[in-house]
């Protein structure tokens, strides 16, 4: 075992005095707390952060494009806000799951590896996607508004709600059908609107999850 | 009717407030996964040969499982709940919600 050196302190009371039924629930329940909120790869604050990336992402493209017409896209300044806030918060994410799953070994850890390889195929996929699109000759609207607004909540999301059904882990395959739902309600909203929709829409889907699960293990 | 339970009634390999912690904190982990030593040790705040002394005792009555791999400094210990650990913790806690349910 590690740090053998230090067999020989003392163990306090050798098992620490008596226990009291009401004590032992209140450390029970303490340190089970204490453990998941610790253990969790997915915090509320993760999702609090991802509320306020989202609407800041999607709210400067939405800028950049409401008035335009015909619908060109969205200019390189949002598309550089939208791309390094995504990216910053990608890096958040990295950092907190490693800090959440360090120390951890077995079959989860097995279990995200794979998990993150079909994610990342799967958001690839929909950039793949787009680019037949545009090799198609769709418009600019469908190309560089709808598709790229809403396809990676429907492709994605849709992934995503079918992982967690069939993981049996209602919350979050409910968070997932939520974003699907809303990623193809807001297509109908067109090329522009469609940006500030979901900007908002998903901004408050993530609040409200990091309301429930704040409240759940609080 | 079901006579109260005691208290005296509770695992006594549990019902110690560091090895209540150890084992609560290894039962959070999802079935399968097990925490290397120094994260274990960072979570439940005992010193070194405390957590050893707390485990060895658990690990005699086959309540975790430790594995050590490589060697030296790049050696690492970790610690798993086994299935009858897992089990011992369910009776455990259904114990004391039924002590404190009758008290």
């Amino acid at each position: 075992m590690n740090g053998q050196n230090h067999t020989h302190e003392p163990v306090a009371g050798d098992d620490g005095g008596e226990l009291d039924p009401r004590e032992a629930a209140a450390l029970l329940d303490q340190t089970t707390r204490g453990a998941r909120r610790r253990l969790d790869p997915h915090p509320p604050l993760l999702m609090f952060g991802a509320s306020l990336v989202i609407l800041v992402a999607y709210g400067t493209v939405w800028l950049s494009v409401r008035n335009q017409h015909p619908y060109n896209g969205p200019t390189p300044t949002a598309l550089a806000v939208l791309y390094s806030t995504i990216a910053a918060w990608a890096t958040f994410v990295v950092v907190i799951r490693k800090r959440a799953t360090s120390g951890i070994s077995g079959r989860s850890e097995m279990r995200r590896r794979r998990e993150g390889i079909a994610f990342a195929i799967v958001w690839a996929v929909v950039y793949v996607f787009q680019g037949a699109l545009h090799h198609a000759g769709a418009s600019h609207a469908i190309v560089y508004g709808i598709y790229p607004a809403s396809a990676p909540l429907v492709i994605v999301g849709g992934a995503a709600a079918t992982y967690e059904a069939a993981r049996e882990d209602w919350e979050w395959a409910g968070f997932a059908c939520a974003a699907v739902v809303l990623g193809a309600v807001a297509a109908y909203t067109g090329p522009a609107s469609v940006w500030g929709v979901i900007g908002i829409g998903a901004a408050v889907l993530l609040f409200a999850r990091a309301g429930t699960r704040t409240w759940l293990h609080r | 009717m079901a006579a109260p339970l005691s208290a005296q009634e509770l695992d006594p390999l549990i019902h110690v407030p560091a090895r209540l912690r150890i084992v609560a904190t290894l039962a959070a982990l999802p079935d399968g996964d097990a925490l290397s030593f120094p994260r274990l040790q960072d979570m439940i705040g005992l010193t070194p040969g405390n957590l050893i002394t707390h485990l060895r005792k658990l690990e005699e009555a086959g309540y975790v499982d430790t594995e050590k791999t490589g060697n030296g400094s790049a050696s690492r210990t970790s610690i798993a709940l086994t299935r009858a650990g897992r089990s011992a913790f369910e009776t455990y806690t259904e114990a004391l919600r039924g002590l404190l349910g009758g008290l």
